[in-house]
């Protein structure tokens, strides 16, 4: 038994992958959003906040990442849903990873915060910058370029992660694979298929990064330099 | 690069030897072995699921142990969830499936089916105030079906395009999503409706839309003519003496299908 590949089974099946991978993105893109927010507040919080908010975000932190993304979800799209609120299942999945990535974009960011060195802050207040300010332009933006390879690592991550949904019914791009391969049962052709538009999504997601950066960092820009 | 060359030569060799193998007299094979490899989902009381000792039982179950007794070799089961279950035959992890696998003709372009030894009809069930007669009734509504069943195929062919299928990935997923209120519809098999209302009597579900009596059969690969002419010599011998009919009344609580027992005369 020498296995026949059959790519044109799956591929016939392109609008549906298309699909997949158009839900796939927003997933991402919504998440990433959110996430940075939720990340770049959360750190704040964690290294200049009051002792009860920094508790609060600490706890956020550990047990969103001591426990796994599909417990999480089920619990969010099943758990919530029992106590009476029905979230649409996509809003429901787009909660779940930022609730998911923001936890650890808090602790990317919050090392990128740390790095800032005092006397940083101190030309700061000599410059007679409000604190604000000083949060805004030196503290939050460097601490985001110095931590910006691990950032957009982690969304990478995340964009791959977002498979995991589709057990709770998320159409996206590998819930669409597993139902074509149950419609024509090529299991090994639609993985191989499957794992270059990922690998082709990834790259995606990282350039876009990698503008972004270039777009939000001017010191990059003009230096070309890391920080 | 030379090296590169030889390497793959080697891997192609193994890989059409090792493919050999595998054509080789499967029934053979398994008695010699002592054991047949079952695939089953686990995760549909009452075809087949783990009781409150985590035993796995079920008329699948149940009818996989006859079939291993029958031949005369021990039962191993091999779990799989629905979509999985001809990949797992496909690739050599089980000898048969015994996992509630309707005949369909897609299937059958797959694999090999026995003569059928249970079946079951499918309704889209809904809660009992809703009004829906006719498939044109689902406008709007979101059904939740197990990915890649009889049971998807047929809701997505006769559903109206705005109605929404959300899919889940195996059984005990569907159902979760159903009793814990996250979709009302569900496209499902009677006794599976009727533990949905046990374990959530607020949901009240009623069979509203049937679907279609579909068959169940042993499946195998196309390959094991040996394995399909013993299994279906097995299965008429079971209908015949009754031993299916008394399996499916015990977990099912209803009559063996008509269907059923005809083709299997």
């Amino acid at each position: 038994m020498i296995y026949n590949f059959d790519f044109g089974a799956v591929l016939a099946y392109w609008p549906l992958l298309l699909e997949g991978v158009w839900t796939t993105l927003r997933l991402t893109l919504f998440s990433t959003v959110f996430g940075i927010l939720v990340g770049a507040f959360c750190a704040v919080v964690r290294t200049g906040g009051p002792a009860w908010a920094r508790w609060i975000v600490s706890l956020y932190v550990e047990f969103i990442r001591n426990t796994p993304l599909l417990v999480q979800s089920y619990f969010l799209i099943f758990g919530i849903a029992s106590m009476g609120i029905r979230l649409p299942i996509l809003l429901g999945a787009v909660i779940a990873l930022t609730v998911n990535i923001g936890a650890y974009t808090t602790e990317i960011v919050r090392a990128g915060i740390e790095s800032i060195h005092r006397g940083q802050l101190e030309a700061a207040t000599c410059l007679g910058l409000s604190s604000t300010q000083t949060y805004l332009h030196v503290i939050i933006r460097p601490a985001l370029e110095r931590v910006y390879p691990a950032l957009s690592s982690q969304y990478v991550l995340l964009m791959l992660a977002s498979s995991i949904v589709s057990s709770v019914g998320v159409e996206e791009l590998f819930g669409i694979s597993n139902r074509i391969q149950s419609e024509t049962y090529r299991n090994f052709e639609i993985f191989v298929v499957l794992g270059v538009i990922y690998l082709l999504l990834a790259v995606l997601v990282r350039s876009g990064f990698a503008l972004l950066g270039l777009a939000i960092f001017p010191r990059r820009r003009t230096l070309g330099t890391p920080l | 690069m030379r090296n590169l060359a030889k390497i793959l030569t080697i891997t192609a060799i193994s890989l059409a030897v090792m493919g050999q193998a595998a054509t080789a007299d499967t029934l053979e094979k398994i008695k010699s072995a002592g054991v047949i490899r079952i695939a089953i989902d686990l995760s549909v009381p009452p075809w087949a699921f783990k009781d409150e000792n985590l035993n796995p039982t079920g008329s699948e179950v149940e009818t996989a142990n006859l079939l291993a007794s029958d031949l005369g070799v021990k039962m191993e089961i091999i779990g799989t969830n629905s979509a999985n279950r001809i990949p797992f035959l496909m690739s050599h992890r089980a000898d048969a499936v015994i996992s509630a696998l309707s005949i369909t003709d897609e299937r059958k372009k797959l694999i090999a089916f026995s003569l059928p030894y249970s079946g079951a009809t499918s309704y889209v069930a809904a809660p009992k105030s809703m009004q829906i007669k006719t498939f044109a009734d689902l406008s709007g509504k979101r059904i939740a079906v197990t990915r890649g069943t009889t049971n998807d195929a047929d809701v997505t062919a006769a559903a109206p395009r705005d109605a929404e299928i959300v899919r889940f990935e195996d059984e005990a997923t569907t159902m979760t999503a159903v009793v814990s209120n996250q979709l009302d519809l569900v496209a499902q098999v009677p006794t599976l409706v009727d533990l949905i209302n046990k374990k959530n009597p607020a949901k009240n579900l009623e069979l509203k839309l049937p679907l279609r009596t579909a068959p169940m059969g042993v499946g195998m690969r196309k390959e094991d003519t040996d394995l399909k002419e013993w299994v279906d010599g097995w299965v008429k011998k079971n209908v015949a003496n009754g031993k299916f009919q008394a399996i499916f009344r015990k977990f099912q609580g209803a009559e063996l299908p008509n269907e059923v027992i005809a083709a299997s005369q």
